[in-house]
């Protein structure tokens, strides 16, 4: 514990960047991270020997167990594992929706496992975005409004949200279903919606829990290069928690997770993306083979 | 083992049932407490001054909780179809796990068992507990000391209130049974929540409609501001008032039914306002579930009118009572007699002769009084303990020490048709309208009553005031009836109008009329509508019949109040009232002795209060338990919305606002639109006690307002706090893992 070295720079900096987002040249990169990473994004997460317990003395659930990477700026990363792996509790944990039994949570340099719960709300405002399995779109509001509704939280002004929601819709390819309810859309252009409402607001991290396990092939598809497009042209860091090789597929890196620990990880490189299909495949097959759960 | 799930079920589903079993356990205590009244009036001791009082208090409540019993049940049934409706995936599941419909049914009944039977326990101890102590407020609204107090349970009131709480709980059995065995599985399983309670409408037509709403209820007021009750019950007035009753029932269900689409339209033409934190969700939350219960909200609206028309009204008819009771009661003792008119003499007298020998042959015939009675003499024509062998007259003057006797004229002459002097005249003079309660076809209603001046003389000074001069041609003026009466005459007075009484112009010689020097008789209102004083010769010449006489007692030194009361109140049979030449001339009318008519006004005071508390409360607790269980279920319905609203960075403290702001709206709205029916209908009921006596709500208003806050209140703060609740689970729920 000793050991890990918070740099205490403040989250300011990041909470606040202009709109539409310009790629970052590499040489923009601050000076500490540059020092850790040499040659590479500053770090935008940094999970830290993790651990996770549920229950009481008697039956004592591990969920977590010494789980740490990171993640960098502008990185598509996917997290596997079987169902009860802990991936989604691991997640929760990120999202400050749960709290870690040990160990840190560090975003944008920030631990938020020691900010007060009060200032928890509006770390989660401003820093992350939230795509879910079932969208999880208020039922009662239309897509420009669940669209809107993170903006609107934090109070920016009308005008501003209104331009906002139709830029962010027109490069999603979901300006036609802008006033739908949800149940007027298909599951696809739902999720999309989402995607959308999840980044307009420019989090530093957009947290994508089984976003394709409610859809079909095709709509998954969409999904998942709407994904790409964000990460691609906005630079947004997606973290994405999947069961689906096909979804991990589309990431640049992939963390395998069994029982709370980390299995293996993959890094998908210069590899097409069919390649990386292949290896992970292969990754979940010998995870198989040892007689865990298979995916 | 069906027990077991339908107790677990019950503890689970706790937060449902708990406005369930409280609004139960409300209903059971205060019916309970209520129901005890007649025993309450026997301890407070209100039976020895005034028998009676405790049986009737105690059939009129036990009509009215029959009457309670049957609204609760209906509400009581609303709410438990909103508690069955979110649980019908769980019958769905029994089903399939293999259970037979009928055991599906018993888990059911006996849920219902569990918290019906809970709230019978609980109601009865708290019930019991109330209303020991409500034998002091008894005692203080009857204004009567309680002589033994004693721990008491009444099995009638305990009788009545399980009969009740059966009846609610067997309809509400029905309503949930009907759920099971109609359902198809299928559609059990496919309830699924969210979609269901999306029922979106237009915007434009709910504004609309909203806006039509919001005329026919206005025209409605303009209508019963116009016409007033239809108090003669008259054809056309009564349909009339049944138009402007649809009127403003179609109204209100149109308002509620358009108001969430006006309220989103409205809102969201200011952009900055709508476009902002939480206000979107709120509002189309809020227009979502509008759109389910506006039915519902309508009826509250209208119960809730109701409620405080009944209780706002019957209280200033008591308070009305108190303020003129003293001054209704000027003499120890009075006592009226009413004289035969020509045209009911020959009636009579035709009657008696078809009638029976026996009677006829006393030689005694009906005739019309040429002169006055002499009613204390006449009294002694009454038996006092008749058919006993201790017989013998009642000897009034024997305790009276000074009394007066005045004689009232009708203002019609013998003969004619026509009253010399109407109140419609008197109004036209003054150009003001006849007082809403007085309009009446027939224009010898309207006649006044006609006294001599030297009758009046004697009154006055009999009640130690200065005496009045009407010279040659002049007049006065009396009534002690409400200002909308009396306020005429003063007109009359301070202009000097000149009053042709058959063809005698008489001039005004008062300023106003002097309400004290007006009462003839003890009661607790005004019972003088209207006499004018005229000069003795005047009485005479038009020839006028004899009406009324009243005989103004009070008792004589070494006669205390008690003795004085205990004579004249023991039983006796009336005698015949007889002219010199032995005809019957009129029969006895109302006698009041003072202390009775204080009584009656506190024991009138004292049932109406009842009445009204124990109707508003009931009333104002089945709105307000409708209203929470709506809101509540409506608030763990969104518990997916509020969870995501969390994790989109929004604290739990503006949720919470958020879903305060909607229960504002839920609870107020029918409140306001009820209280702005019962100030219209106020008006009108007002308009029309107001003939009896000065109407003030002043002091009735705030313990309507007490019943209201407690209740209406309480429900409105249980909610937001149980709605915290849910909240906060919702959004501490952990995702799967």
């Amino acid at each position: 514990m000793a050991s890990t070295q918070v740099p205490e720079k403040p989250a300011a900096q990041h909470l606040r960047r202009a709109y539409p987002k310009q790629p970052p040249a590499p040489a923009a990169a601050p000076a500490h991270a540059a020092a850790a990473y040499p040659g590479e994004a500053p770090r935008v997460l940094d999970v830290q020997h993790v651990e996770k317990v549920y229950g009481s003395r008697n039956a004592v659930t591990q969920a977590l167990a010494d789980v740490s990477f990171s993640v960098a700026e502008g990185e598509f990363m996917g997290i596997m594992g079987a169902s009860g792996s802990g991936k989604s509790t691991l997640l929760n944990c990120i999202s400050t929706i749960d709290t870690v039994t040990a160990g840190h949570v560090l975003v944008n340099g920030a631990d938020i496992t020691s900010i007060k719960p009060a200032k928890l709300t509006r770390f989660r405002r401003e820093q992350l975005g939230f795509i879910f399995q079932d969208s999880n779109l208020l039922d009662t509001l239309t897509a420009r409004e669940n669209i809107a509704l993170p903006l609107t939280i934090s109070r920016v002004p009308a005008r501003e949200t209104l331009s906002r929601v139709e830029e962010v819709a027109r490069r999603l390819g979901i300006l036609e279903v802008l006033d739908k309810y949800p149940y007027q859309m298909s599951g696809g252009q739902q999720q999309r919606v989402a995607a959308a409402r999840a980044m307009v607001t420019n989090p530093a991290i957009i947290m994508a829990d089984e976003p394709t396990g409610a859809l079909d092939s095709k709509n998954a598809r969409l999904l998942l290069e709407c994904l790409e497009t964000m990460n691609r042209t906005y630079r947004a860091t997606v973290l994405m928690v999947t069961h689906d090789a096909f979804a991990a597929s589309y990431t640049h890196r992939v963390i395998f997770l069994r029982d709370g620990r980390i299995f293996t990880e993959l890094n998908r490189g210069e590899s097409p993306r069919q390649e990386f299909f292949n290896r992970i495949m292969e990754v979940v097959a010998i995870m198989g083979g040892e007689g865990s759960d298979a995916l | 083992m069906l027990c077991k799930i339908a107790w677990s079920n019950v503890r689970r589903a706790g937060r449902d049932y708990l406005v369930y079993l409280v609004t139960l356990t409300l209903a059971v205590t205060v019916f309970y407490a209520f129901n005890t009244i007649s025993v309450q009036v026997d301890i407070a001791g209100v039976a020895e001054q005034n028998p009676g009082m405790g049986d009737l208090l105690g059939n009129i409540i036990a009509g009215l909780t029959v009457f309670l019993g049957f609204v609760m049940g209906f509400l009581m049934v609303y709410a438990n179809n909103f508690i069955m409706r979110r649980r019908k995936k769980e019958f769905g599941l029994y089903q399939i796990l293999g259970m037979g419909r009928g055991q599906v049914a018993r888990i059911m009944a006996l849920e219902t068992l569990i918290v019906s039977g809970g709230a019978l326990v609980l109601g009865l101890a708290l019930g019991v507990g109330l209303s020991q102590l409500m034998v002091f407020f008894t005692a203080s609204l009857f204004k009567t000391q309680i002589a033994d107090f004693h721990f008491f349970f009444s099995p009638t009131a305990l009788a009545i209130t399980v009969g009740c709480l059966a009846a609610i709980f067997a309809v509400t059995l029905v309503f949930n049974l009907r759920v099971v065995a109609r359902a198809k599985v299928i559609d059990l399983m496919g309830a699924e929540r969210r979609g269901e309670a999306i029922k979106l409408r237009n915007p434009w037509l709910s504004a609309v409609v909203f806006v039509v709403g919001a005329v026919a209820v206005g025209v409605a007021y303009a209508r019963l501001l116009r016409d007033g009750l239809p108090w003669d019950g008259g054809d056309a007035a009564m349909g009339a008032f049944c138009v402007t009753t649809l009127t403003v029932v179609v109204g209100t269900l149109l308002l509620f039914f358009g108001l969430s689409g006006f309220l989103l339209k409205a809102l969201q033409a200011v952009r900055g306002l709508y476009w902002r934190g939480l206000n979107m969700v709120t509002l189309r939350q809020l227009s979502a579930k509008v759109n389910t219960v506006s039915f519902s909200m309508a009826v509250i609206s209208m119960i809730l009118f109701l409620a405080i028309t009944s209780v706002t009204a019957g209280m200033s008819l008591a308070s009305v009572m108190n303020e003129s009771v003293e001054r209704g009661t000027p003499v120890d003792f009075t006592r009226c007699l009413i004289y035969f008119s020509d045209k009911t003499v020959p009636e009579m007298n035709d009657e008696a002769g078809a009638g029976d020998a026996a009677d006829a042959g006393s030689g005694r015939a009906y005739a019309a009084a040429t002169e006055p009675v002499d009613m204390l003499a006449t009294s002694a024509a009454d038996t006092v303990e008749y058919d006993t062998a201790n017989a013998r007259p009642f000897d009034l003057a024997s305790i009276t020490g000074a009394s007066v006797q005045v004689t009232v004229y009708d203002s019609t002459p013998r003969g004619a048709e026509v009253p010399l002097v109407t109140l419609r005249d008197l109004c036209d003079a003054v150009g003001r309208e006849l007082p809403n309660g007085v309009e009446s076809d027939d224009v010898a209603d309207l006649g006044l009553m006609v006294m001599r001046e030297s009758d009046y003389n004697r009154y006055l000074a009999f009640r130690g005031m200065p005496e009045i001069d009407l010279g040659e041609n002049g007049y006065t003026l009396l009534s002690d009836m409400g200002e909308s009466i009396t306020g005429i005459y003063n007109d009359v007075l301070a202009r000097g109008v000149e009053v042709d009484f058959g063809g005698h112009v008489l001039k005004p010689v008062a300023e106003r009329v002097n309400e004290d020097a007006s009462v003839f008789q003890n009661a607790m209102m005004g019972m003088n509508s209207g006499t004018i004083v005229v000069p003795d010769a005047l009485v005479e010449e038009e020839n006028l019949p004899l009406y009324y006489g009243y005989l103004l007692v009070n008792y004589k030194d070494g006669v205390s109040v008690e003795e004085g009361d205990a004579y004249v109140s023991a039983p006796r049979a009336y005698g015949d009232v007889t002219d010199a030449s032995g005809n019957i001339v009129g029969g006895w009318g109302a006698e009041a002795t003072r202390t009775t008519t204080y009584a009656s006004t506190d024991s009138m005071n004292g049932l109406i209060s009842y009445l009204a508390i124990y109707i508003g409360f009931v009333l104002v607790v089945a709105c307000a338990a409708i209203l929470t269980i709506q809101q509540l279920s409506g608030v763990s319905d969104a518990g997916p919305n509020y969870r995501v609203l969390s994790e989109l960075g929004t604290s739990e403290r503006e949720i919470a606002h958020s879903a305060l702001a909607q229960q504002t709206v839920f609870f107020v709205f029918p409140l306001v639109v009820g209280i702005a029916h019962a100030v219209v209908a106020l008006k009108v009921v007002i308009d029309l006690v107001a003939l009896f006596g000065g109407m003030s709500i002043g002091g009735t208003v705030g313990l309507t307002a007490a019943i209201f806050v407690v209740a209406y209140g309480g429900y409105f703060a249980v909610t937001y706090l149980m709605s915290r609740g849910i909240v906060h689970d919702a959004i501490r729920v952990r995702h799967a893992l």
